[in-house]
């Protein structure tokens, strides 16, 4: 067993607001392998954008790491000074953002920002950054490279601005690429076209992914492994194809339930009932229990841990009933 | 295109001034301390475009030898506090702790005195002249420029390309100059335009008290103060100087809103 690039062991993150404090992520642990393709998924709120950035130690002034450790190939971060964690994590990680044009600075041309990190980073001449920077336009599918160099970022389309995020996050030759719903913004086609060039990347250069998401299909395409984040936990982690046919969690049942499916005629698509629950206050029982259709008594009174179901893992009391819920989820969509 | 127009116009207004400051020698033939006592207190004339003073001086030449002067201190006294506040909002903003709660702890010191009274203060400490009129209201301004520009990191530092850009292991050096920089300082810039006007005032303000620059040299604020007594017979001694205050005033606040609506698109 190779030892892991990151380990995150069981982190918290509170979030000031002026409702009160946020518990926006309580107890989340993920190992993260060279070359994995692992994909977050959840709705808003759900804590996936707020895992990533604190792993990346990106969090906002009013988040803060409550409990939990992070290492970084083996190094735990917090003991090491900012400018050995900021090495440490440059080296590892590279990250694409939802917002390609909010990703890229508006006052530089884009060849100069993928040409930045070569230059005062690794310290290359001016001519070797530019000629690394071309090469990696090149990578990323950029026709043309020599002559989008010197464009501004408001000059390009959204997908050639996503291209080029993804070109300034390879700059530092990272081992895993951190994806925050770099596809949301994008129109199919273009998604498509981005979604294939991760895919790309990844087959030649083995490039890791960690992909942040809530589009289920997007997950199916590219990630091997798939973590559902709901109210703040993984509520089921394990194989992607495993987790989308036969889910051990009533909240990934309900969600792929939920999905349309392009072959059947359907006239009203099922919905989950309620609402997420609100973080500001103490989570008693399961979060998800006001919403499941299997939740009973024990639900409500003590949270379910993760723990190993069949081929995966699971955060629920009734997961070993799970053949038994086809009969039962009529209760879905219902108000 | 408003904007542009008010700009321009503001500009040019200033531009005027400016050149006639820069040629003042060769506009008027007139030494501006040079004194006639055969000829004083009199009325503007084809010779005296604005009349003498009391010492015979002429006032029209007086008045664009003082735009030498009080620009000049105007401009200086809004850079330097503009290089300062700025360089220290950044580096605040970015790094916060407790080099922050420090510098903005002197920053609420020095924003609880009213602004004339550490001025005069100050200036009264280091001696009038064209210096220490500088340093003092260095000392009281630059917080200014810190407090808009820490703001605006702290909003800025949040953006994802500076996200992006940390994580990539940029030097902090750069990522304050090339990715921060140029998003925060369009705030301070407009705000330096209305701080030019209030620091020229300043400066006339403690030339009129006497603080300003030694006498005979030739400043707005003192030749207001030397005009005073005449204000019933001869209006224009006083009144003309501080006039031109305003238009400054006018043509900065003008440069400054087309600066806004340019700048903040």
């Amino acid at each position: 067993m190779v030892a892991p690039l990151f380990a995150v062991e069981n982190i918290s993150v509170e979030i000031k607001t002026n409702r009160g404090l946020l518990q926006a992520i309580r107890g989340v642990s993920l190992e993260i392998h060279a070359g994995d393709s692992i994909g977050i998924v959840g709705e808003s709120g759900s804590g996936k954008s707020i895992t990533l950035k604190a792993i990346l130690g990106l969090l906002p002034n009013n988040a803060q790491l409550t409990s939990g450790k992070i290492y970084v190939a083996g190094q735990d971060i917090a003991k090491l000074d900012k400018k050995a964690r900021r090495a440490l994590l440059s080296e590892s990680a590279g990250m694409i953002f939802q917002d390609a044009i909010a990703a890229l600075n508006p006052v530089i041309t884009v060849g100069d920002q993928i040409a930045e990190v070569p230059r005062f980073r690794l310290g290359m001449s001016k001519k070797d950054a530019r000629k690394t920077a071309l090469t990696l336009m090149e990578q990323v599918g950029i026709s043309d490279a020599e002559a989008r160099f010197g464009l501004y970022p408001h000059q390009l389309s959204g997908g050639l601005r996503q291209r080029i995020a993804i070109a300034i996050a390879l700059s530092g030759s990272p081992k895993i690429l951190f994806c925050d719903e770099p596809t949301t913004a994008l129109d199919v086609t273009i998604q498509a076209q981005v979604l294939r060039l991760l895919l790309e990347l990844r087959k030649n250069s083995g490039l890791g992914v960690v992909f942040v998401t809530h589009d289920l299909a997007v997950v199916n395409e590219i990630c091997d492994s798939v973590k559902v984040m709901y109210a703040g936990r993984f509520v089921e982690a394990g194989k992607v194809a495993t987790t989308f046919n036969s889910p051990s969690h009533p909240y990934t049942y309900s969600l792929l339930k939920a999905a349309p499916d392009p072959d059947a005629a359907v006239h009203r698509l099922f919905s989950i009932y309620g609402e997420a629950p609100n973080l500001t206050l103490p989570v008693v029982g399961c979060p998800f229990a006001p919403r499941c259709f299997v939740a009973e008594a024990q639900c409500t009174a003590m949270e379910p841990a993760l723990l190993p179901i069949y081929e995966s893992q699971s955060a629920c009391f009734k997961s070993s009933d799970r053949d038994l819920w086809a009969a039962s989820d009529s209760k879905l969509g219902r108000r | 295109m408003k904007s542009i127009k008010t700009f321009y116009l503001g500009a040019g207004i200033l531009g005027l001034l400016v050149m006639a400051a820069i040629f003042a020698p060769l506009i008027t033939s007139f030494d501006p301390t040079e004194q006639d006592l055969m000829q004083t207190l009199s009325a503007p004339t084809s010779a005296h475009w604005l009349g003498t003073d009391a010492l015979g001086r002429d006032v029209f030449s007086r008045l664009i030898y003082g735009a030498r002067i009080d620009l000049t201190i105007g401009v200086l006294a809004v850079l330097l506090p503009f290089i300062i506040g700025v360089s220290l909002g950044l580096l605040t903003g970015w790094f916060g702790g407790r080099f922050d709660s420090l510098v903005m702890r002197v920053v609420d010191t020095v924003i609880a005195f009213p602004f004339y009274v550490l001025a005069i203060a100050l200036v009264f400490i280091f001696g009038p002249g064209v210096k220490s009129i500088i340093v003092a209201i260095t000392l009281v301004g630059w917080v200014a420029y810190c407090r808009i520009v820490r703001a605006n990191v702290l909003v800025a530092k949040e953006l994802d390309y500076v996200h992006a850009a940390k994580l990539t292991g940029l030097p902090i050096g750069r990522i304050l100059r090339r990715h921060l920089l140029p998003n925060v300082i369009s705030q301070a810039i407009v705000f330096s335009m209305s701080d030019i006007v209030l620091s020229i005032l300043a400066i006339v303000s403690l030339g009129y008290l006497g603080l300003g620059v030694p006498i005979p040299t030739a400043e707005w604020g003192s030749m207001i103060q030397e005009g005073q007594p005449y204000i019933l017979q001869q209006w224009w001694l006083a009144t003309i100087p501080g006039f031109m205050v305003v238009i400054v005033g006018f043509a900065l606040s003008l440069i400054g809103d087309g600066l806004v609506a340019r700048l903040e698109r």
